[in-house]
């Protein structure tokens, strides 16, 4: 069965403390609403406007002979939605899913969407613009996927450029 | 440019034109055909009035033109012959470019060639010389028609400029009533013409169709008016060239039409007084039979329009929008509301403690719900072939003139519904179809004479609805296929070996000519001959789900049939499976099913075959590609599917077959498009995913 429990859910795992310690800086700059997720130890984080929902991970159907970055295709209520190997895309070894995996659902544009398995989802965080880095062209043969790196709260936040990530090449 | 009523316009527009196309070239077989030379006319001169209100001035320019050569044409000036279909049409396409151009989002339209506008003026004006120059008693009756017609065109020509109002309008009434009540004495004559019109003005809109029936109506007052002498109508002349001199530019303004009237008062103002009423009397042999026939064409379609246009506004681009009959949205309102029935019974049923027996009959009922309701909902999409069909009297007609046949297009069964994404693909190969026909098909008039056929040559294209396909026809009466030179030709471009060719039978031979590259034209000509366009027919055909079937016998002509399914939403497949993972095959390429036996197959050249009939056909075995973690000790067991792909039979062995299913083709997602081999996904019965096997990308994966 593929069929997934829409349900939307976010889990605080007390990684970053609320109102410790902000600056006053941080109160006045505007900020990029973020999903926080891990993947082995790092955090990324993606723009909350671009996400439809999180996914507990059902059932997977595989698609023989697409990329290995592709996991396979699930049935988001009607649509069928493909599932990337979020790990894989990073330069991570796969890994089989467990009952803390999530799958995000990552709105591209108006009729495409698609699906980033992590290995688990943290909460929602608001990361002042003035602590992102932008990374736009500052590495030679940068992935093209990574948006920018957040400083924040003692934290290295990676944010995922979903922009740039499906860009059919 | 409003862009709003630009894209109201576009799609009227577009409309017009596709009327356009049918009724120019129907025009040619029957030019005397009043009611198609008005509507012709009324075609060109409402595209100019959008035009003109939308400031496309190379659209006015020729609209323009066009519209006065058609006048001509429907008083008898003028005979529509060849020649002058070949202007008007190189100008109909000319119209058609500038509305895909604004269509595409082009704003800055390039004026047009001054040639194409000189060749229409020279279809009308030699003639409009001629009268200038003989003012005989004879022209009288005619002449005068034209002054009328001034006056016709002069308000509708300050119409599409948005400015004529109301009160224009009745004001420029009022002043002709003024004149000829002040001098005449049918000024009693006049008063119910004048009542009449002012009883439709207020509503607003004064239609050009209005406005004719007024002056139609003013003629029938006319008649009984007894004053034509011959003095009156020759001081006519001077107030019938002025306008013609300014008419021409396109752009009358509201002043310009005063300074018109105002001269003719000053020539009516003297004892001539009585024009107005003469001109009209005179006209009405040349006019009254064309316009009461005018009138009942045009309202009806102009209702047609207005009700269109709520549905198609929201979308700027008149392709991804459906017309739709309302009573067929009534009809799915109430389907809809008795799903909602359904279901209330359904939730009732959940929280009570209820039978089987209840259950199921609830179950029952949600089917026929369901079902009827995917019927209605597909008939919204549903459009009549008639779409695709229109286009081809203009295709043939171009062609044959160019090659110098003479050819006869029947269409049948254009009313025959299809899916509107299938009418949209099925253009194209269809064009290269009937294009074949008319240059390959249909012989020279000497060659059909000699032969003893009539010289000319029919083709005919056909649509029926057979079962749950649609089965399109191109037939022609014309020279046939040569079964013997097509296994040559093979031969000779190495497509098969000399055994291979001799082996094909006829109809094996005929399908030769959908292979890439293969063209039996001695001379390639401008229309076909490269040996491309056949094999991209069968495949778009292919690629609909759809099969093509030739049948030609010497002599006597050819016959290409091709069969697609109503739809493309809804795919009848076979289900197959490997372990838990189920596959859905296309049904109408499978032949049969049997079961997988080692002894029957061969080991040919590294490709597995099996033996069927007294043929050998190649072996695909899906789990390699599918399955291939799976260690595979035997395929004993297994099921061979026999697929028809275009003319090429294989045998794909799968698991299991779990039978057949209508599905819903839903795309791959993202990052899958690329993948060969699959043509989507759906969710079957038990609500898992199956993939959906694009037959033509697998056979490419295994070859």
């Amino acid at each position: 069965m593929t069929v997934q429990t829409g349900e939307r859910q976010y889990q605080n795992t007390g990684l970053f403390s609320d109102g410790a310690d902000l600056d006053d800086e941080d109160y006045i700059s505007p900020t990029i609403r973020c999903v926080l997720f891990r993947l082995d130890n790092e955090n990324f984080g993606i723009n909350v406007k671009k996400i439809r929902e999180v996914l507990r991970v059902g059932v997977i159907r595989k698609v023989p002979g697409s990329s290995p970055n592709v996991i396979g295709v699930i049935n988001v209520r009607g649509v069928i939605v493909t599932v990337v190997d979020t790990r894989r895309v990073y330069g991570l070894p796969s890994k089989p899913s467990d009952e803390l995996s999530r799958i995000i659902i990552v709105e591209l544009d108006e009729d495409r969407a698609v699906g980033l398995m992590v290995d688990k989802v943290q909460e929602v965080k608001d990361i002042p613009e003035s602590r992102v880095d932008l990374m736009a062209a500052t590495r030679e043969g940068a992935s093209g996927y990574i948006q920018g790196i957040a400083h924040y709260q003692d934290n290295v936040i990676i944010l995922v450029d979903t922009d740039n990530m499906f860009v059919e090449r | 440019m409003d862009e709003e009523i630009l894209q109201d316009f576009l799609v009227e527009a577009t409309e017009l034109l596709d009327q356009l196309n049918e009724q120019l070239v129907d025009l040619e077989n029957s030019p005397d055909d009043s009611d198609l030379l008005n509507a012709i006319f009324r075609g060109f001169h409402t595209i100019k009035g959008g035009a003109g209100f939308l400031g496309v001035v190379p659209l006015i320019e020729i609209c323009h033109r066009a519209e006065n050569v058609f006048d001509k044409i429907r008083n008898h000036e003028v005979a529509y012959d060849a020649d002058a279909a070949d202007v008007i049409l190189r100008a109909f396409d000319k119209v058609s470019q500038i509305i895909g151009l604004l269509n595409d989002g082009e704003r800055e339209i390039e004026d047009t060639e001054p040639e194409l506008l000189d060749e229409l003026d020279a279809i009308y004006k030699p003639v409009a010389n001629q009268d200038v120059a003989e003012e005989t008693a004879e022209e009288m009756p005619s002449e005068p028609a034209e002054s009328v017609e001034v006056e016709l065109t002069l308000p509708e020509g300050v119409d599409p400029d948005g400015d004529m109002t109301d009160e224009e309008f009745d004001a420029l009434l009022a002043q002709r009533a003024q004149k000829t009540a002040e001098v005449s004495s049918d000024g009693d004559v006049v008063e119910p013409n004048l009542s009449l019109p002012e009883g439709v003005d207020p509503d607003g809109d004064i239609t050009d169709e209005e406005f004719e029936a007024l002056l139609a109506q003013r003629d029938q007052l006319m008649t009984e008016s007894p004053k034509a002498t011959s003095q009156t109508v020759q001081q006519a002349e001077p107030s019938l060239t002025l306008p013609e001199g300014v008419d021409p530019d396109g752009d009358m303004t509201d002043e310009e039409f005063d300074a018109l009237l105002a001269q003719r008062e000053q020539i009516t103002s003297k004892p001539s007084a009585p024009k107005a009423e003469v001109k009209t009397p005179a006209k009405k042999p040349t006019e009254a039979p064309a316009k009461p026939k005018a009138k009942p064409a045009s309202p009806a379609k102009k209702v047609d329009a207005k009700k269109e246009e709520p549905a198609e506004k929201a979308k700027p681009s008149g392709d991804s929008t459906v017309r739709v009959d309302t009573r067929r949205l009534d009809e799915i309102m109430n389907l809809v509301g008795e799903l909602v029935l359904v279901r209330n019974r359904l939730l009732t049923l959940r929280s009570a403690d209820a039978s089987i027996e209840e259950i199921s009959n609830a179950v029952a009922n949600l089917d026929h719900v369901t079902t009827d309701l995917q019927t209605s909902v597909m008939k919204t999409r549903m459009q009549p072939v008639k779409k695709v069909f229109g286009r081809f009297p203009r295709v043939v007609r171009d062609l044959a003139r160019k090659l110098g046949k003479d050819i006869e297009l029947e269409l049948k069964g254009e009313e025959t519904d299809l899916d509107k994404n299938l009418v949209e693909a099925l253009a194209d190969p269809l064009v290269h179809l009937v294009r074949n026909s008319v240059d390959h098909g249909i012989e020279m008039p000497e060659d059909r004479l000699a032969s003893g056929k009539a010289k000319v040559g029919k083709i005919v294209l056909g649509a029926e609805q057979e079962g749950d396909h649609i089965l399109l026809s191109i037939t022609d009466d014309g020279k046939g296929m040569d079964a013997d030179l097509l296994r040559r030709k093979a031969v000779e471009k190495g497509v098969m070996d000399e055994a291979a060719a001799r082996q094909l039978d006829d109809k094996q031979a005929f399908m030769l000519i959908m292979a890439a590259g293969f063209s039996t034209a001695e001379k390639v000509s401008d229309i076909s001959g490269r040996g491309v366009g056949m094999d991209v027919v069968k495949n778009m055909i292919t690629k609909l789900n759809g099969s093509i079937d030739i049948d030609s016998a010497m002599g006597q002509g050819t016959q290409i049939r091709i069969r697609v399914p109503l739809t493309l939403a809804i795919l009848p497949t076979l289900m197959v499976s490997f372990g838990e993972d189920s596959y859905a095959i296309p049904l109408t390429s499978v032949q049969e099913i049997f079961d997988y036996n080692p002894d029957k197959t061969n080991n040919i050249d590294g490709q597995k075959m099996v033996r069927l009939r007294e043929q050998s056909i190649p072996l695909f075995f899906l789990s390699d590609w599918l399955a291939p973690d799976v260690e595979k000790e035997s395929y004993q067991g297994d099921k061979v599917v026999i697929v028809a792909i275009g003319n090429q039979r294989v045998g794909l062995v799968v698991e299991q077959v779990n039978g057949q299913e209508e599905v819903v083709i839903k795309p791959l997602g993202l990052m899958l498009h690329k993948v060969s081999g699959y043509a989507g996904a759906t969710i079957t019965g038990n609500g898992s995913i199956a993939l959906i096997l694009d037959l033509p990308g697998l056979v490419e994966r295994f070859q």
